[in-house]
């Protein structure tokens, strides 16, 4: 290397790099490579990418960061593409297309490489497969992380409390059914966009439960997953393709939802109920803009779940305090939405909000009238709610027993550190 | 060894595949680490120069010079990745520095070598003007 021509400036701290751009330029590089090699050496690209990674690992500490780091890693990508191209023989009719590319990105410098418009086609095609009807939900969900979101191996089996090579394996077997279904890189048309838009849809509502359902001190990665749900929902939302009322109802719903999330534990990481958090630690910024994609939603004929449950988060951001909520509107937009959703969860969710209107034995009741309730039988917040509705009515051995069950079954030390703590109060109430 | 070198001291980082399987998250933390080391040290005026080395280059054997091939193609855990010249006065503040090297949490490991007090190369190279000299 001659280093007349390096650049070297006062190398800089972590501070001063971009949050997460190595995750963020190395997925949109991903899904640009992946357009240019095919779908089928998706592999390929994400070691390129993680290549040119490594070059920035072992230069910039020297030299210091480059004044354009996102446009650095993309140039530097390119150049091992074109590498790549030029020693593969299967690429030999591509090295045209990867030759201009280069060419184009290095005559426009560190300014825009790639125009915005194309990198946000190329992620939205990459989304399109990873959503694709034929990939087993979860596998959808592993695979979105990985290949749009930069996440690794390890951070996703971390969030999904599994191993590493359970998760690898999924991917593996994710990436070979695009290959023998030959699903194509591209955001499908006319009649089969409704369809697959709906799909991608639904595995991102997924993605983003993912990460919302459970979000633990020890497990930050969980609440990047809920930002990066966002971040492809509204991808979808700014896209002539995705731009529909039913899209930024799920972008309000997910914006409005992770907005809470701060006030969600204490700073010791424990769980805080709806009515014990701080609600100025919520993200004003952030409702405000779900509430954006709230009313951009209302345009349409059509309500769907997404609309529904966005409300609910609506009108829980919109209360001053736990008291003031307006649970009257939040049970009417449940009594809806069971009818879209009969599954349990909905139907316990239902029982809160009516519990809040009616009283506990109200909600007491509602939970052993659900339908279903038997697919509930192991699930931690079935007897988390009941204990809560005994204990209100101060029926505090029947609220010990239920908060007993629960802590059996919770798996989160956050949720069990809360449990422990409400079988406490009960089993002395008893006393 | 001495435990003191007037000439400072190479840190040599050895290991060039130690961030296969991090995250990008990961390597851009790695990487900003590294840079607020590199700079910390500099500030501190403990660092003269640091430099990356690309993976490969040439090498060259045979008595006479004339073999010269690519690599080296040593055990990447072992392979050369870059270089700080520090100039603190003893191999204990040597060492103080290497441990805090960023890599060495995912494998990286980093080689102290007192650079040495007397270089018989530039000492020869000093007296062959004066042979030369003689003989005129």
């Amino acid at each position: 290397m001659n280093s007349t021509e390096v650049n070297k400036e006062e190398p800089q701290g972590v501070s001063e790099l971009v949050e997460h751009l190595f995750r963020h330029e190395g997925a949109k590089m991903v899904a640009t490579l992946t357009r240019i090699f095919g779908i089928e050496h998706l592999t390929l690209a994400e070691d390129v990418v993680q290549e040119a990674l490594a070059r920035a690992l072992q230069t910039w500490p020297f030299y210091g960061a480059p004044k354009n780091p996102a446009a650095w890693i993309m140039r530097a990508a390119r150049n091992l593409a074109l590498d790549v191209v030029r020693r593969e023989k299967v690429f030999r009719e591509k090295e045209p297309e990867i030759t201009r590319l280069v060419e184009e990105g290095n005559s426009l410098q560190d300014k825009v490489v790639f125009r915005e418009e194309e990198i946000a086609d190329d992620r939205l095609r990459m989304l399109f497969v990873c959503c694709h009807p034929l990939i087993p939900a979860e596998a959808q969900v592993t695979l979105a992380l990985k290949a749009l979101g930069g996440f690794s191996v390890g951070e996703i089996a971390r969030a999904f409390l599994t191993t590493e090579a359970a998760i690898a394996k999924r991917l593996t077997r994710a990436k070979q059914k695009i290959r023998d279904a030959r699903i194509p890189f591209e955001i499908p048309t006319g009649e089969q966009l409704g369809g697959r838009l709906d799909g991608v849809l639904q595995s991102l509502y997924f993605l983003f439960n993912e990460g919302y359902k459970a979000s633990s001190g020890a497990n930050l990665v969980r609440e990047e997953i809920c930002h990066e749900a966002i971040r492809l929902t509204g991808l979808l939302a700014e896209h002539a393709a995705g731009n529909v009322p039913k899209t930024h109802a799920l972008l309000a719903l997910m914006l409005i939802n992770t907005a809470r999330l701060p006030a969600r534990q204490d700073s010791d990481g424990n769980l805080l109920l709806l009515n014990e958090q701080d609600r100025t630690r919520w993200d004003q910024a952030m409702i405000a803009r779900g509430m954006f994609h709230l009313a951009q939603s209302a345009a349409g004929e059509e309500i769907t779940e997404y609309h529904l449950e966005a409300g609910i988060a609506a009108c829980h951001s919109g209360a001053k305090n736990y008291a003031s909520t307006d649970w009257r509107r939040i049970l009417e937009l449940y009594d809806q939405l069971v009818e879209f959703d009969d599954s349990p969860v909905v139907a316990l969710n239902r029982a809160v909000a009516l519990a809040e209107v009616h009283g506990p034995q109200a909600g007491i009741e509602a939970v052993s009238a659900s339908r279903n309730l038997t697919s509930l039988e192991s699930y931690y917040l079935l007897y988390a709610v009941l204990g809560e509705f005994e204990s209100r009515l101060h029926h505090a051995h029947a609220a010990a027993a239920h908060f007993r069950k629960s802590l059996q079954l919770a798996e989160i030390k956050s949720e069990q550190v809360f449990l422990a703590k409400r079988l406490e109060a009960c089993e002395e109430e008893a006393r | 060894m001495n435990a003191q070198s007037n000439n400072g001291y190479l840190l040599i980082f050895r290991g060039t595949d130690w961030h296969n399987g991090l995250s990008p998250e990961q390597t851009q933390k790695v990487a900003g680490d590294w840079m607020a080391w590199f700079k910390k040290l500099k500030e501190q005026g403990k660092v003269a120069d640091g430099m990356p080395l690309e993976p490969t280059g040439k090498i060259i054997s045979g008595k006479n010079g004339r073999v010269v091939a690519d690599g080296p193609f040593a055990e990447s855990k072992e392979a050369i990745g870059g270089f700080f010249y520090v100039t603190v006065g003893t191999i204990d503040e040597a060492v103080t520095i290497a441990k805090d090297c960023p890599g060495l949490a995912y494998g990286a490991k980093v080689e102290v070598r007192p650079v040495m007090e007397q270089c018989p190369l530039a000492s020869q190279g000093a007296a062959e003007p004066q042979l030369a000299e003689a003989h005129a």
